[in-house]
């Protein structure tokens, strides 16, 4: 399994069940690397093209929404509150990278406009949209967080640092989780 | 028995602060908001009955946003189906709202979890999309007014004594609104 530093001293997060914008507390064993302390909790799950175009297949995504989901990188991410001060989700202030290059995230507005380009129903942008990570949340004490994040191109590897403020005024100190070398599988190309 | 004498004291100081603070002891993941008005939430139930959140001013409502596919949303519906059972007659209002399914998921999955439940269909997702919820699933509580006064955090096990109790106390049955 990949890992794992983070500051100042974290050890090594989700998805019993994929794909919710919020959630219960995950369960141990964490489904895929993961970095906790007294603080939080942050799971990461790559997923494969084959899981996710079955996924919103059964949601009833047409072929052509499916073939730009194969060919993107998705990866779950589980985060959790374990503190009593509100931390703050800003994907904004995420790092990814992969061979020392920065990667980018394919946001909401990429994929408003392929969804344009298909005519892709409403509710399947519906669904879409609530199975993605949130870009920004004041996590309150205890609440947890879950959704996608997608990347584009042919990464197979990729380093995340995300860093988190935290405080109702952002004025506390500053959280930060590192993974390294987590998967983007590409083995199963959507059938 | 001096000592005594001032711990009662103090736990009666403590207990008249909370009270004059107004402090109020709210269940796990339940988050007191602003009271702004509810949205409007007007939809059919998977029955084809007309819904309008309006028409039911005088009751507390409890508006859970939910999907299928959300596998924290599966995990508590059952729970929401034995709270349902464990209020009886209390006078909230249980207002289930899937989100951007079609009527054969919905049917099959409560099918099997929770066959008495009978939600409304926001079929294109645009109503959830109005209430902005922070995710799936979503409560709300909103008062007989139709200000939403709580919203829970992620999934929640309604049919604990906590919530149960928090829910109980929520205030005037429908015959003291409007």
């Amino acid at each position: 399994m990949q890992y794992l530093t983070t500051l100042p001293s974290w050890c090594g997060v989700l998805l019993g069940t994929l794909l919710a914008t919020a959630a219960f507390g995950i369960d141990k064993p964490y489904p895929g690397p993961f970095v906790e302390n007294d603080d939080m909790l942050m799971v990461v799950m790559p997923r494969t093209p084959g899981q996710m175009a079955a996924f919103y297949e059964a949601r009833g995504f047409p072929e052509k929404a499916l073939e730009l989901i194969s060919d993107a990188c998705f990866v779950t991410v589980h985060i959790e509150n374990k503190s009593q001060r509100v931390i703050w989700l800003e994907t904004a202030n995420w790092k990814l990278g992969s061979n020392n290059q920065p990667l980018q995230r394919l946001d909401k507005e990429y994929w408003d406009a392929r969804w344009n380009e298909i005519n892709l129903p409403q509710a399947n942008r519906a669904t879409f949209g609530w199975t993605r990570l949130p870009v920004e949340r004041n996590l309150q004490p205890g609440e947890p967080v879950g959704g996608n994040i997608v990347l584009g191109g042919d990464v197979r590897k990729f380093n995340l640092e995300a860093r988190f403020l935290t405080g109702a005024d952002k004025r506390g100190d500053m959280l930060e989780m590192r993974f390294q070398d987590i998967d983007c599988p590409k083995e199963e190309p959507h059938q | 028995m001096k000592h005594i004498l001032m711990l009662c004291c103090s736990a009666c100081l403590l207990v008249l602060a909370a009270a004059a603070t107004g402090a109020e002891t709210l269940p796990p993941g339940v988050m007191r908001i602003d009271g702004t008005p509810a949205p409007a939430l007007q939809l059919d139930n998977l029955d084809g009955a007309a819904y309008d959140l309006k028409a039911t001013h005088g009751h507390w409502r409890f508006i859970h946003f939910w999907a299928s596919w959300c596998g924290p949303c599966r995990k508590e519906m059952p729970g929401i189906g034995r709270m349902i059972t464990a209020l009886g007659d209390s006078g909230l209002e249980i207002v289930l709202v899937n989100t951007a399914e079609t009527e054969d998921e919905v049917f099959t999955f409560l099918g099997i979890v929770a066959p008495d439940l009978l939600p409304l269909m926001d079929i294109d997702g645009q109503v959830t999309e109005v209430w902005q919820p922070r995710g799936l699933p979503a409560t709300y509580l909103v008062d007989p007014s139709g200000n939403i006064q709580y919203q829970a955090l992620g999934g929640r096990e309604w049919d604990k004594p906590e919530y149960l109790e928090f829910l109980r106390g929520l205030g005037p049955p429908a015959s003291q609104g409007n």
